[in-house]
């Protein structure tokens, strides 16, 4: 939460267009620099912050510092990429910008994004570090792009002369499939000298990493709570189910020829549509049967809510769909019948074999077929001694 | 400054300002975090030899102090080593937030080059004449005794008088009649 008045250089030199980050590497500053506008100022309403070019024609200053996020969004747009970047006199510039903010109550402080290579002296840098450390300014220097000879060295002297206590930072950021203004958002840059990370920061840390798919179902339970939330539930009820239906007894009764056929057609269709995508569409399958067979009166919303995602792509796959869940509704029996089919090892072989994007000999396909097996056998030791109750249920 | 005033001696009705010092607007530009401005001005620390207001980046210091109110600057002591301690210090009143690169943009209010007494601990007389309204002082340390990279200060004290203002506590309602 200090009070701080901000200055930004940006890099706006030929070395930009080079694409190893991001879009373009000028592309990754722009976004790097508007996550940092927007976490300063969110951290202190009465921050301010201004932005500069350093290469082109010369050193520009696009706007002075204030605290109107849209003033700085959109001075970024229409830059043009040229020239070679000047860092001393980008950063005597934002020095001398920072002296003449209005509010002389705030720290000051320069952000440099440094991706070309840097023609200065060392000394030259020393000198001008000292000079910033004189007049309490502090440097943060994001160090990406070009890495040719001495940059670095040159970079961590300027650092050395400026910080004082730790509240300056250098940051090298290597090309890489994670974007700029990700990497940037751990840094101290970005969470302050140890006051602990803004509330900005962190949110927008987890929503990367979420986009990155750390989440269990590939959805972020930030963006779409009520998906993660169904497609959970409906893990837990097959699971449910599974262990369920190992118990129940297999029934043996003549509607399992009429309703087996029925169900035979439904499961087929659906096996074939339901999983004809790819390996990774073998989960939803799995799930869709297993919402097939739910207890119709607690899942029915989720039922829908999955089976409508999947029916969207494929009407043959709704017209199945809307079959199972009908027959779902009317017979619970019936259910008995789907697992006693799945646990036939070879039924179940035939039917993959079929699919045409689904490999027999594929390991996780074997894993699943293990599974399925290995709930089969529970069952059928259970059915000879259910064989009486189901009598009764007759 | 006048040599003739009283080098030693502080003037009658002279004070120590230090209870007028607005602490909260205190700064030091140049300070080594370690050897900060309060070791040279606070009560009790000033007179510590061993905590000294040290400088950090090149031998230069410079100090804004404001004051409570109104006051007069009549003299004031900077104490220091032989070597390290200051030797030429220009005194600017009422000038808000200066900087290193403007205290040549304006001449100071006043002058004044440390012998070795001062040092010591004899008063500075200033030009009284210029400091009858100061709200503000800046203290610019330009150099040192001996050049060298870091200039050290033992005390800063500031003798003068407070300019007649009202006193609050002397308000007395009106009666109603």
């Amino acid at each position: 939460m200090v009070l701080e008045a901000t200055m930004i250089c940006i890099d706006n030199s030929e070395w930009m267009r080079n694409g190893d980050y991001g879009p373009s590497r000028f592309q990754a500053q722009a976004d790097a620099v508007n996550l940092i506008c927007g976490a300063k100022t969110q951290s202190n309403p009465e921050n301010t912050v201004g932005v500069l070019t350093m290469a082109g024609k010369g050193v520009r200053v696009l706007v002075t510092p204030t605290s109107d996020l849209g003033k700085i969004l959109a001075c970024m747009h229409g830059l043009e990429i040229g020239g070679e970047m000047n860092l001393a006199a980008g950063i005597q510039v934002a020095q001398l910008a920072l002296k003449h903010r209005q509010n002389k109550k705030q720290q000051q402080r320069i952000i440099v994004f440094a991706g070309s290579p840097v023609k200065h002296e060392k000394k030259t840098l020393e000198m001008i570090g000292k000079k910033l450390k004189k007049n309490s300014v502090t440097l943060d220097i994001v160090n990406f792009g070009e890495d040719d000879e001495g940059k670095t060295e040159k970079l961590e002297a300027l650092l050395a002369a400026v910080n004082n206590n730790d509240t300056s930072h250098i940051v090298h950021i290597p090309a890489g499939p994670n974007a700029l203004s990700d990497v940037l958002l751990s840094t101290p840059i970005f969470t302050g000298d140890g006051e602990g990370g803004s509330g900005f920061a962190a949110s927008a840390a987890a929503a990367a990493a979420g986009g990155i798919s750390g989440f269990e179902f590939g959805v972020d339970p930030n963006l779409d709570p009520e998906l993660a939330l169904a497609l959970r539930v409906s893990m837990e009820e097959e699971r449910a189910r599974q262990e369920a239906a190992a118990k129940k007894a297999a029934e043996e009764s003549s509607k399992q020829e009429k309703g087996g056929e029925e169900q035979d057609a439904t499961m087929t269709e659906r096996a074939s549509e339901g999983a004809s995508e790819a390996d990774n569409k073998k989960n939803e399958f799995l799930q869709a049967l297993a919402m097939s067979m739910d207890e119709p009166a607690s899942s029915q919303d989720l039922q829908d809510t999955e089976m409508s995602d999947a029916a969207a792509e494929d009407p043959e796959l709704a017209l199945a769909l809307q079959l199972s869940v009908q027959d779902s509704a009317k017979d619970s029996s019936s259910q008995a019948d789907m697992s006693k089919l799945l646990a036939d090892q070879s039924f179940v072989s035939s039917i993959l074999a079929s699919l045409p994007g689904v490999d027999p000999n594929n390991p996780s396909v074997k894993e699943v077929l293990a599974s399925m097996q290995s709930q089969s056998e529970p069952q059928q030791k259970q059915d000879e001694d259910k064989a009486p109750k189901e009598e009764d249920k007759k | 400054m006048s040599a003739a005033e009283s080098a030693t001696a502080i003037h009658r009705n002279q004070v120590d300002l230090l209870d007028f010092i607005d602490w909260s607007g205190v700064e030091c530009l140049n300070q080594s975090s370690s050897h900060p401005l309060p070791n040279a001005l606070k009560q009790g620390y000033r007179e510590d030899e061993g905590l000294n207001l040290e400088s950090d980046a090149d031998e230069q210091l410079l100090i804004y102090i404001p004051f409570t109110q109104v006051i007069k600057l009549h003299s004031i002591v900077v104490m220091g080593s032989e070597e390290d301690g200051p030797k030429t210090v220009k005194l600017f009143a009422n000038r808000e937030h200066m900087g290193f690169s403007n205290v040549s943009d304006f001449p100071p209010s006043d002058t004044a080059v440390l012998s070795q007494d001062n040092l010591k601990g004899k008063p500075v007389v200033v030009k009284y004449v210029k400091f009858q309204n100061v709200r503000s002082l800046t203290i610019f340390i330009e150099d040192n005794q001996s050049g060298s990279e870091i200039t050290k200060v033992q005390k800063i004290a500031l003798y003068g008088s407070t300019v007649e203002t009202a006193d609050m506590k002397g308000l007395k309602k009106i009666e109603d009649h």
